[in-house]
């Protein structure tokens, strides 16, 4: 649709008006229901069927319309209904526009253009905990797939006049509701305007999803590592904004999306916060181990064994050489396998039925590990590496996909170059990850560039006191979060 | 934007810097100056330390890079010419630390492959640092920092049951000359204080920053010196077979019994750290060809990197012999490559034909020469610090108070019809 063409206005006649619209809006579930007031003036509510309040629509509009005389100019209209949110649309196409939002429009005879509605109604899922972030203390409410639902939550966690909401429509077709969300004086106002830019620029047909607003945020498109933060937890989300951070939420999809992203931020999870500073610390501190133990260790192994590598204790290298005796497989090309077999199993495991889990679990764990083992066609070290690999990366849910990749292409350069294909490669990842930076926020920040103060809900986690300024990363106006004095006074009660 | 930080300098040179002197260098120091090898080092150390210094005090007065003060002193061609000279001495003085760390890496880690294949992707490496430029250095220096702390310290401690440090008595029992001869055949592994001539302009000029890069640098030095106390302590007489140091320091630890050799974790470690170190040289030598030509610095570095690689080809077998030659006939160029020409530079810049002394802040000069590097790449870094530093003057500068303006004017014309 031609937007910069002004589309012609409505006219007075509610036949016209009805016909007009019906030429448009031809599809079988938008409806049309005509009455007429007391006076005997016709009037037409077109509406479209199961994303429309219709119990509200008889009570708030029809009725008391019928039991009036017809008004004369859309003011009055407004006046008559005393109905919350009504807007008015003068052309044709912002009518068809909020039919399809699902916000009804009126028409009255001898009333030029339309009166919107506001009585969309769309039956959504219930709010529960979302299942990518299980937490055993905190929270347990998740984000759904709509979007005004969404707002409110965040609204409720924040109620300050600070929370703005900038609302934008994505999607030729889809016509996609698209939430900035940020704290007005904390959030940078300079990522918020980009953030728009981007948003406005994105012209695609639809948007199913906020992973596709995530992928016009991105500014390297084919970068290995995740450039836009994920949550699906109002809780984080709020915190994540009150840190300066702003969140983008799409009408559709339960994942908001949050900017300026840094990597350390999935090695947080919302329980930290929740226990005791020294366990949240031993937690985070596990993860990173994990994360390593994830990436190098099966490496290491094809490494050790090609390369003969003297870094075993002799006990334990009998023990493996006993294992691996009489396997046929060469060490990269044997773990390399099982790690194919794993991500298979990971992704059947997503994407199967729940009733037959438990049958792919048993194929899994005796057919392809216990059988193959027997078979001596893979060595039951290398399966205690590849799956101690496996779990270890789960430790961080949100890096797993990119985990797997690097995985398999450290077991390929430990197989082909050695230990020190193992070494450059994780050169080169850190000299990627050292320069890479979302919206002028380093991705590895704060490690590199070091910002100490920043460490503190990064490498481990202080008390609740010493959190006491907004990250120094995202250098905004407002870094206090927590004046000190209070402490000062609870403790002297 | 090809920035780096003060704090970062500090780190490059406390931890990234001295990897490289803990493979070949100690064993080629115990050769000439045998149980004194300290005091050759502390003496190549102190050479450094004093260009670093002086380097420094420069740095303190402008903010300028090298180039911009150069082409102000002597104009851009005589500038290009220098900076050629110093691509071509980087690209140089990478071959020894290249070949050895080639060396280390087939010996150590245990490669069955030709130690030229197993190396060769070390340049697609270092190609994606160089066009990355001195931001990346910084960067890398803030991973490298607890790296090189954690696992120098384990390698040390591990090593240390077995050092005898009776090694190294009697003190100065090898004679001043054996001393001066390993100072002077080290000095190839001493030029590293020229990185820092190259990172004019690049980093911000804090207060104390004198003092902070100096200490950063006595650290560096000290735990080098520890290193090679302990490895003399422990190797004695056959320290000079020892030529992969790093790897040897600790092996003979009493826990390999029951734990293996755990101190290859932290060699392996440090082994990245070299790794780092040793894109710098060719980090700079591409920076210096940026500068001149003023392309896209993916050109320069994939040129650098291949010639570097096709030296590596060339040179696979003869690090022994490429050893001699630096060590004990060309360590005069390196002298005065890391020692004589910063001097020069930055005196030259001072007191040149068309120079600035001083070159404050705000009268920036470089900016009428016309060269596309300077456009593009440090003056603008330069202009930014320029603005950056006259902006922080301003605010430095006590302002007149809101509501006084008028009176303190009229105080002032009446002062003046007074005088």
């Amino acid at each position: 649709m031609d937007k910069n063409r002004k589309a012609p206005p409505l006219s007075a006649a509610v036949r016209d008006n009805v016909c007009a619209v019906k030429k448009v809006l031809a599809a079988s579930d938008i409806l049309v229901h005509e009455f007429s007031t007391k006076d005997g003036t016709p009037c037409a509510i077109i509406y479209a069927d199961g994303i429309t309040d219709k119990e509200s629509l008889g009570d708030l509009v029809v009725r008391p319309l019928a039991q009036t005389n017809a008004p004369h100019a859309r003011a009055e209209v407004k006046r008559t209904l005393l109905f919350p949110e009504t807007r008015d649309a003068d052309d044709l196409p912002a009518a068809c526009e909020e039919i399809l939002a699902g916000n009804p429009a009126l028409f009255i005879d001898a009333v030029p253009g339309a009166v919107i509605l506001g009585t969309k109604k769309i039956s959504v899922r219930a709010i529960m905990e979302p299942q990518t972030a299980v937490t055993v203390k905190g929270p347990r409410e998740g984000l759904i797939e709509d979007i005004k639902t969404n707002m409110s939550l965040i609204r409720r966690r924040l109620q300050t006049p600070d929370l703005r909401f900038d609302l934008l429509t994505v999607g030729r077709r889809s016509r996609t509701a698209v939430a900035i969300v940020y704290l007005q004086g904390i959030a940078d106002p300079k990522i918020v305007e980009a953030v728009r830019q981007r948003i406005r620029a994105a012209d695609i047909d639809g948007v199913p999803d906020s992973s596709y607003i995530g992928k016009f945020l991105a500014k390297k498109p084919y970068s290995l590592f995740k450039q836009v933060g994920t949550t699906e937890k109002p809780d984080i989300l709020c915190a994540k904004m009150l840190e300066g951070r702003i969140a983008i939420l799409s009408d559709g999809s339960p994942i908001a999306l949050t900017l300026p992203y840094m990597l350390s931020e999935d090695f947080q999870s919302s329980q930290d916060y929740f226990v005791s500073p020294y366990r949240a610390t031993i937690s985070r501190l596990l993860r990173m181990l994990a994360i390593c133990i994830s990436l190098f260790v099966p490496a290491f192994y094809v490494a050790a064994q090609l390369f003969r590598l003297r870094l075993l204790p002799f006990g334990l290298l009998m023990t493996i050489s006993g294992g691996i005796r009489s396997i046929p497989l060469s060490p990269s090309l044997e773990l390399f396998f099982l790690l194919i077999v794993l991500e298979i199993l990971i992704e059947a495991s997503v994407r199967m039925p729940k009733y037959v889990a438990l049958a792919l679990s048993v194929i899994g764990a005796l057919v392809l590990g216990d059988t193959a083992v027997k078979a001596g066609l893979v060595s039951s070290p290398a399966i205690i590496i590849v799956a101690l690999s496996g779990i270890s990366a789960y430790t961080v849910p949100d890096l797993t996909g990119t985990l797997s990749i690097i995985r398999i292409a450290f077991v390929v350069v430990a197989g082909s170059i050695g230990p020190f294909g193992i070494l450059l490669l994780t050169a080169l990842l850190v000299y990627y990850l050292v320069t890479a930076d979302s919206y002028g926020t380093p991705l590895l920040a704060p490690f590199s560039p070091l910002i100490r103060k920043d460490l503190r809900d990064a490498l481990y986690k202080t008390d609740i006191y010493s959190l006491d300024t907004r990250p120094a990363v995202f250098q905004g106006k407002n870094q206090t979060r927590l004046r000190v004095r209070n402490r000062k006074e609870a403790d002297n009660g | 934007m090809d920035k780096i930080k003060l704090r970062q300098i500090c780190f490059i040179l406390a931890a990234v810097l001295p990897v490289g002197k803990m493979i070949v260098y100690p064993a080629t120091i115990a050769y000439h100056a045998h149980n004194d090898l300290l005091f050759s080092a502390l003496a190549n150390f102190f050479a450094e330390g004093l260009v670093i210094a002086l380097i420094l005090l420069f740095a303190k007065n402008s903010d300028k890079t090298l180039f911009e003060r150069l082409q102000n002193a002597v104009g851009p061609t005589l500038t290009k010419g220098i900076y050629l000279l110093f691509a071509l001495f980087f690209a140089g003085a990478t071959l020894l630390p290249l070949l050895e760390l080639k060396g280390f890496v087939s010996q150590i880690l245990y490669e069955n492959t030709p130690s030229v294949l197993s190396f060769a992707p070390f340049f697609a490496v270092c190609l994606f640092a160089c066009v990355k430029g001195f931001k990346s250095i910084g960067r890398v220096a803030d991973i490298a920092m607890p790296v090189f702390a954690v696992c120098l310290t384990a390698i040390l401690l591990l090593a240390l049951p077995d050092a005898d440090f009776s090694a190294l008595l009697p003190i100065g029992g090898t004679g001043g000359r054996a001393v001066l001869r390993g100072s002077l055949c080290s000095i190839p592994w001493f030029t590293d204080s020229l990185f820092l001539l190259f990172f004019l302009g690049h980093f911000r000029y804090e207060r104390h920053a004198t003092g902070k890069v100096i200490l950063a640098y006595a650290i560096g030095a000290a735990a080098t010196l520890l290193f090679l106390a302990l490895f003399y302590a422990i190797f004695a007489d056959i320290a000079i077979l020892q030529q992969n140091s790093l790897a040897q320091i600790s092996k003979y630890t009493t826990a390999f019994t029951s734990l293996g050799r755990i101190d290859l974790l932290f060699v392996f470690a440090l082994t990245l750290v070299s790794v780092f170190y040793l894109c710098i040289p060719v980090q700079m030598c591409v920076h210096c060809l940026h500068s001149v030509f003023g392309k896209n610095p993916l050109l320069p570095a994939v040129i650098v990197n291949a010639f570097l690689l096709t030296l590596t080809v060339l040179l696979n077998n003869s690090f022994r012999e490429l050893q001699t030659l630096f060590t004990e006939r060309l360590w005069f160029l390196f002298g005065l490559f890391a020692y004589l020409l910063p001097f020069l530079c930055l005196f030259l810049s001072q007191i040149g034909p068309r120079g600035e002394s001083g070159g404050s802040p705000g009268r920036s000069r470089a900016k009428t020469v016309d060269s596309p590097a300077s456009a593009r790449g440090p003056s603008a870094d330069s202009s930014e610090n320029t603005r950056r530093r006259q902006k922080s003057n301003a605010a430095r500068t006590p302002q007149p108070r809101k509501h006084a303006p008028a009176k303190s004017g009229a105080q002032l014309a009446s002062r003046e019809e007074n005088a």
